[in-house]
């Protein structure tokens, strides 16, 4: 926070109990607690990174999974500059789940084009035993979805949850670079507009 | 720590209470020690719960206790030494670590307060639990922090303490956000003749909050006579007229509400008090009394599992032993029957029943992160989880229409720890549902309802708070959202919350006491959001973390005033009396309900018949609407302003 840094909006999304607040804790604080409580709200930590050697400071946001609180959860996508859409890997119907994440995400964010939006996946409670959603089956997900990276993690015993979040940061180098090589990208907008505009969308 | 590591002070004995009310249970405090630390990144402010010493014959009285009370909780995990870990787990996750370059301000403890405490509050509103220091040693911190950062006193909150930027690139990029001195200036002030209203509130606090900065930064330290003060600010405000005495420079309007009175508070109701109330067939002899008495002191535990069977509706005030007998007898027998419905429920059935499974599923995630610090329902396998969850899915049959939300196992909790039963915590927890069903609803139209009228509550009781709100994104009152959907229960520690419903369970002294009690939180926030001048996010963050460090009696004391305050204030605008349910008298027609003020929507400034225009200039926090103002010296002369925590600190104590 002390130093000059980019600050990043990061959006974490996914069903209740997925393992939202302890993966942010995870990351943020290197700790997790098993006795936490279940998010209401709104709650927000910020997150200093370096990045292929650039300073950013993540300012992480994690809300309420259920569906009740949606009108209260999501103001919060405006501006975010990268998501991080979740399930738990012993939980199928929030892998089910991940898509309509991914469409409340970009309705309520009001992003033109999702595929060049970075969202980065993650399959987390990856250290339980009856494991429901086949890897394979995840990482089918995600190339039909854009090509979006995914980690299987675990907030508890920390696999992978450093390397997830600062993902989301490379892969939105990535995408913004791709952005500046195609100048006539404003030309795709026109039609991209429409396909959104689609009324029945997360109405 | 590495060799690069230097440590410029070190304290023991430096506590933090995660539950304050059992003196007797030895995790309420976890001890640790605060650390001042010159690393090779920077200078950092650490405090780290104390290890807990193997199991070796070498450990301390105390830690042998904890040990063994981590042993009585888990009865059937014999395995002393992986409770002892799990033990130093949970404590390790209140270990504090920040850089001084991101410390923004510290609130003191009042100096009445047993034993000095310190909360520190970040840049970016991140505000960590209080550091008591049990063993003396706060004020020698501080000083040792003077060697790093410029701290002024707030002059409207002696507690509180800001760290003064005093970077010299941030103090030209705000000359330059501000266009104070650029030809754009003027625009300010044309604005302020167009509409004085946002302009001030706006603009001419982060100028006036700024140049109270640039002033105390001066190179020579003597304070500036007030006049001089005064000058600057008339020159780029013609027509403002300042106070002179007063020493905030605050642009306020104010809300001439009368002051506010001192509000005393009682004893809880005991045993034997309560067995008076009860006549010769076991009926209230007077309901309005006993609420009085409640409203006033809270209940006395044991009496608990009985009085809150009233106030939660489970029996009627005008029932007696016989009645009451047979209430019992029909509520057991209703809620198994509805047990049974979701019991019976074959695997197959559910299958083909998603609404069901969806319930379960959330319920049963929910019970397993409700309270878990809490004896009642720590360890694996506890059993009272299973009760909760019992109980959520029979109430999900009893309102199949509301079915169950996340928020819900919050306010069953703690009625099932005073009931201990099942049957009659369902009951009770029905009851108070009927109270708070509106906050669940499917639209949250109950919830955004709520949060508008603390808005309009606050218009009126603190226009300077509201509008600086407004200003900061956060008109919404969105973070208040946790504090209202589920009465406070996240804010205050467990014992507390008990006392906090049971008081506003008796309905006193008004409706919808508990968006004062808001009021009152936010009253005492108040310092610490302006002067940070904390944005959205930080506000919001700031919110979320005083939970657990708000003074329970304090806050229900401050209530209560500002509510006699509203009330005794003539010009209450009748929407504001509709909200409180005090009488609407029928005179008082030029009413601002003709203007209502939806959720999000900015309030019609004009013709708010409120606020008392022209504005000026007062010595701003203390004056709107604290009636304290009246009654304690005023302390916030800026000379204050320029003192060295040392010397503030003194004064403080003087
Ligand atoms: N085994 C295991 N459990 C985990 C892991 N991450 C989280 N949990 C547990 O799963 C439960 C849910 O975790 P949370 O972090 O509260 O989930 P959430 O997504 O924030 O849920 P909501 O706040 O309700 O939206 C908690 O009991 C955690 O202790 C993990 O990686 N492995
Ligand atoms: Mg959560």
């Amino acid at each position: 926070m002390a130093g000059k840094s980019k600050l990043l909006k990061v959006v974490l999304l996914g069903d209740g109990g997925v393992g939202k607040s302890s993966l942010m804790n995870r990351f943020v604080s290197n700790k997790f607690d098993a006795q936490s409580f279940h998010t209401i709200g709104v709650e927000f930590l910020n997150k200093d990174v370096e990045v292929d050697s650039e300073a950013y400071t993540m300012q992480i946001w994690d809300t309420a999974g259920q569906e009740r609180f949606k009108s209260l959860r999501t103001p919060f996508y405006r501006g975010a500059d990268c998501c991080l859409l979740t399930y738990a890997v012993d939980d199928l119907q929030s892998f089910k789940n991940l898509a309509m994440w991914k469409k409340e995400f970009l309705f309520y964010a009001d992003i033109q084009d999702g595929n060049s939006f970075p969202f980065v996946v993650l399959g987390n409670k990856i250290d339980v035993e009856n494991r429901l959603v086949p890897e394979e089956e995840a990482k089918a997900w995600c190339a039909a979805n854009g090509g979006s990276p995914y980690f299987e993690t675990s907030a508890k015993d920390s696999t992978n949850v450093d390397r997830a979040f600062k993902s989301a940061v490379q892969r939105l180098r990535e995408l913004e670079d791709r952005m500046d090589i195609k100048p006539a990208h404003g030309n795709t907008v026109d039609l991209q507009k429409k396909s959104k505009s689609n009324p029945g969308c997360c109405g | 720590m590495t060799a690069h590591t230097q440590i410029q002070y070190e304290k023991e004995s430096v506590f933090i209470h995660i539950n304050v009310s059992d003196a007797k249970d030895k995790d309420a405090h976890i001890p640790g020690r605060v650390f001042l630390m010159n690393k090779p990144e920077g200078v950092y402010l650490e405090w780290k719960a104390e290890e807990v010493i193997s199991l070796d014959g070498a450990q301390s009285d105390q830690d042998w206790t904890m040990v063994r009370s981590v042993a009585y909780r888990n009865d059937r995990d014999s395995d002393a030494v992986s409770s002892m870990n799990a033990k130093m787990d949970s404590r390790r996750k209140y270990n504090i670590s920040f850089d001084i370059l991101d410390l923004k301000s510290f609130k003191r403890s009042a100096p009445n307060h047993g034993w000095a405490y310190i909360i520190f509050i970040l840049k970016d509103g991140t505000t960590f639990p209080a550091l008591h220091f049990h063993n003396g040693g706060s004020k020698a911190l501080l000083k040792e922090f003077e060697k790093y950062v410029h701290i002024r006193r707030s002059p409207n909150d002696s507690r509180l303490f800001i760290v003064i930027e005093h970077d010299p690139e941030m103090l030209s990029k705000s000359f330059d956000e501000l266009q104070l001195f650029s030809d754009s200036s003027g625009d300010l002030v044309s604005k302020f003749i167009k509409d004085p209203y946002t302009a001030t509130m706006g603009g001419f606090s982060k100028v006036t909050n700024f140049l109270r900065n640039v002033l105390i930064l001066e190179d020579n330290p003597t304070t500036r006579p007030q006049e001089e003060v005064a000058d600057i600010l008339q020159e780029d405000i013609p027509g403002m007229e300042i106070s002179q005495q007063e020493s905030g420079f605050e642009m306020i309007t104010k809300t001439k509400l009368p002051p506010r009175p001192t509000v005393t508070r009682g004893d809880a109701l005991l045993p034997g008090q309560w067995a008076l109330h009860l006549d010769s067939e076991g009926k209230i002899k007077n309901k309005e009394d006993l609420l009085e008495r409640i409203f006033r002191g809270g209940i006395e535990p044991s009496i608990r599992i009985e009085v809150w069977k009233y106030l939660l509706c489970y029996y009627t005030w005008d029932s007696n032993h016989k009645t009451r007998q047979e209430q019992r007898k029909r509520n057991v027998d209703d809620y198994f029957r509805m047990k049974l419905q979701w019991k019976t429920i074959s695997a197959a059935q559910e299958k083909r029943f998603a609404t069901l499974r969806e319930r379960k599923g959330l319920i049963d995630k929910d019970v397993t992160r409700t309270d878990r610090t809490q004896k009642f329902y720590q360890g694996e396998n506890n059993q009272n989880l299973l009760v909760l969850n019992d109980i959520l899915m029979t109430y999900c049959m009893y309102n199949f229409d509301l079915g169950y939300v996340q928020g819900m196992s919050d306010l069953l909790s703690p009625v099932l720890v005073v009931m201990e039963n099942e049957v009659d915590a369902f009951w009770c927890f029905a009851g108070l549902m009927e109270r708070l069903c509106g906050n669940f609803e499917m639209d949250q139209n109950g919830m955004k309802v709520q949060l508008a009228q603390i808005h309009k509550l606050m218009l009126v009781y603190d226009p300077e708070l509201c509008h600086y709100l407004e200003s900061h994104d956060s008109g919404n009152f969105y973070f208040c959202f946790r504090w209202i959907l589920i009465m406070f229960k996240r804010e205050f520690h467990f014992h507390e919350i008990q006392r906090l419903w049971e008081v506003m369970w008796t309905d006193k002294p008004c409706k919808n006491f508990h968006l004062i009690i808001s009021l009152a939180i936010l009253d005492s926030e108040k310092s610490t959001l302006m002067e940070n001048n904390f944005g959205f996010t930080e506000i919001l963050k700031h919110i979320n973390d005083i939970s657990l460090s708000i003074p329970l009696e304090d806050t229900l004391k401050k209530a209560e005033g500002i509510f006699l305050q509203l009330k005794k204030y003539k010009k209450l605008p009748n929407d504001i009396k509709e909200i409180l349910g005090l009488d609407v008298s029928p005179n008082n027609s030029s009413s601002s309900s003709a203007h209502p003020t939806p959720t999000g929507t900015p309030v019609n400034r004009e013709n708010s018949p409120r606020l008392e225009l022209p504005l000026h200039i007062s010595n701003g926090m203390n004056n709107s609407g604290s009636g304290t103002a009246a009654t304690t010296p005023d302390d916030s002369s800026i000379e204050i302003l320029t003192d060295t925590v040392d010397s503030a600190i003194n004064n403080y104590y003087h």
